[in-house]
């Protein structure tokens, strides 16, 4: 089984990022649960969205304590009590405009920064980055594919469909190209 | 196994929509609903479904949970199939009409998401809201999975319909109330095969003057006691029938319990709701290195189904009911069930009530598999324990 965790700020787009995600893994043929729980159930405060996929049906219905991968939609959130769900093998993508480098204190981990919000805006998305995290965070794990997210992100969209798709790939062809242990 | 392969009409789908669903294919007449976290995904469901010319049930919005079941009241004694959905604060809001509806004998489905009553505030998946309202005359299921709510939904409706008795059915906060994954939605064909047209015992008619709920003296007040409790002792059966006919239907069968990996188990973890789900997953790697250990999970909580209980459990050597709930003063409620169910039978389970879950904290299969470690071989207290 893998175990996925998401973590934005209300209304930024990670349950629906989490629940996109786990549909492309399930029209790949995979078992999947997700769900998403918050404090606040108002903009801003913290939401976390859990992504378990698997090959059986899934059992069990406790939150994820070791995550094989992990999306931050900000860097600010990107800190030690979300990292504890986390070890030297699991793969961190962040949406930051820092470097890597700048990350270093943190541990120990596999951080990838994406500028999410350079690659919306210049895909006419403005502020909504969930598209293009997924283009990158699927390019950083491997899987499920980029065409997989990418048709459930065109079906899914409420709006600009070309534009999330194409914000979608971008990302993804730009982490396909560096990432270097695409692999969960 | 590629879940492709399977020829069903698999849907990815939350624990509340797929409880929107459930309810959509029971064609009710009347849903008068009142939104609450984390209940409102099914409310929404429900308009949507509506909108969509798939839901034909008049909605209504009242200005309060207290209103809302009163207009389930009044719409059942007109003789209309009626739905409704609620959570925490809204079902103890309901608190004085849930008793009325049992005593008047409706047919109401309500599906409760299990929430931490306030104070202090918060979301989480605890089941105090509605164990504490287990003296209101309610049936009561606890469900697992969002299948599981689907499917409980319909027979729900069967078994308040056939009993006279209104239907509460649980699922946890987020654990499955906002858990996506592969919900198989059965053909409405299949539904209507299964739940007929409610056809009321008795309704209010304007036609034909009759009085409802007028005060009794109290040889008869004792009288309408006595008449719910041999309703209360037919519930059972009926969830056993209906959980066999619509396991016939659709390959899901149900029962008032279930008995997972118990053939000779050593300890037997007793539990409801989404934390079943968890203790399959420990029992399943406990029994993969040679440790005898089963899941016992009470799906019908009220009435409590002593019977299978005390057969379930009679020749068990130590077992753990895990709660998510606390009753302040006295420990975990399902704890206290289970004793009382087995006190006087001549029952010699070493029994431990731990207090896992409350405040809804996450219950990890590591957790579980550790404490059956911890608690196998210790002396059992008849109070309830708190565990990390």
């Amino acid at each position: 089984m893998r175990e996925i965790l998401i973590l934005g700020r209300g209304g930024q787009g990670a349950q629906t990022a989490g629940n996109l995600l786990a549909q492309a893994f399930f029209e790949k043929g995979q078992y999947v649960q997700t769900f998403a729980t918050y404090g606040g159930a108002r903009r801003g405060t913290p939401v976390m969205s859990s992504i378990r996929v698997d090959d059986r049906p899934i059992k069990v219905r406790s939150n994820i304590e070791r995550a094989d991968a992990m999306l931050c939609f900000d860097d600010s959130l990107l800190d030690q009590a979300f990292l504890k769900n986390a070890d030297n093998k699991t793969l961190v993508v962040v949406n930051s405009t820092r470097p890597a480098s700048d990350f270093a204190g943190l541990g120990d981990y596999r951080i990838v920064p994406v500028d999410g919000r350079r690659i919306a805006r210049d895909n006419d998305m403005g502020k909504v980055i969930n598209s293009t995290l997924l283009g990158a965070f699927v390019a950083v794990m491997g899987q499920p594919g980029i065409d997989a997210i990418s048709d459930v992100i065109e079906s899914n969209a409420p709006a600009k469909k070309a534009q999330n798709v194409a914000a979608c790939r971008e990302a993804f062809d730009k982490f396909s190209a560096t990432a270097k242990e695409p692999s969960l | 196994m590629n879940i492709a392969a399977n020829n069903r009409n698999l849907q990815l789908l939350s624990g509340n929509h797929a409880v929107a669903m459930g309810a959509m294919l029971s064609k009710p007449d009347v849903a008068p609903v009142y939104p609450i976290t984390p209940q409102t995904p099914i409310l929404e469901k429900l308009t949507e479904l509506q909108t969509e010319g798939r839901f034909n049930a008049e909605v209504l919005t009242p200005e309060s949970e207290h209103s809302v079941l009163a207009a389930c009241i009044g719409a059942s004694h007109a003789g209309s199939r009626v739905f409704t959905a609620t959570s925490s604060q809204g079902l103890l809001l309901m608190h004085e009409l849930l008793h009325y509806a049992s005593g008047a004998r409706t047919s109401i489905v309500m599906f409760n998401v299990n929430r931490t009553p306030a104070s202090p505030w918060g979301f989480w998946p605890d089941q105090l809201d509605s164990l504490s309202q287990r003296d209101t005359g309610w049936v009561q299921l606890y469900s697992e999975t969002p299948q599981e709510s689907l499917d409980s939904v319909v027979q729900a409706f069967k078994i308040a319909e056939t009993v006279n008795l209104p239907v509460m059915i649980n699922h946890d906060a987020f654990y499955v109330s906002h858990a996506v994954e592969p919900v198989d939605v059965p053909e409405q064909s299949l539904v209507d095969q299964f739940l007929p047209p409610f056809v009321p015992p008795f309704s209010l008619d304007p036609e034909v003057g009759s009085s409802f709920g007028a005060p009794l003296a109290q040889d008869n007040w004792n009288k309408s006691r006595r008449v719910l409790d041999a309703a209360q002792a037919a519930v059972c059966d009926q969830v056993v029938e209906a959980g066999r006919d619509w396991g016939a239907l659709t390959g899901r069968p149900y029962g008032p319990i279930e008995q997972y990996r118990c053939e000779d188990a050593e300890v037997v973890i007793v539990t409801m709701g989404s934390m079943c789900g968890t203790v399959r997953d420990a029992v399943d790697r406990m029994r993969d290195q040679g440790q005898a250990v089963g899941l016992l999970k009470v799906r019908l909580f009220r009435p409590l189904p002593v019977s299978a209980l005390r057969e379930a459990l009679r020749d068990v050597p130590c077992a753990l009911v895990l709660d998510r709930n606390y009753s302040p003063g006295t420990g975990g409620i399902l704890h206290q069930e289970v004793k009382a169910a087995l006190f006087g039978t001549g029952n010699t389970t070493k029994m431990h009530g731990l207090l896992a879950g409350v405040g809804g904290v996450s219950v990890s299969s590591d957790r579980i598999q550790r404490l059956v470690g911890e608690y196998r071989d210790k002396v059992p207290s008849p109070d309830a324990i708190w565990v990390d």
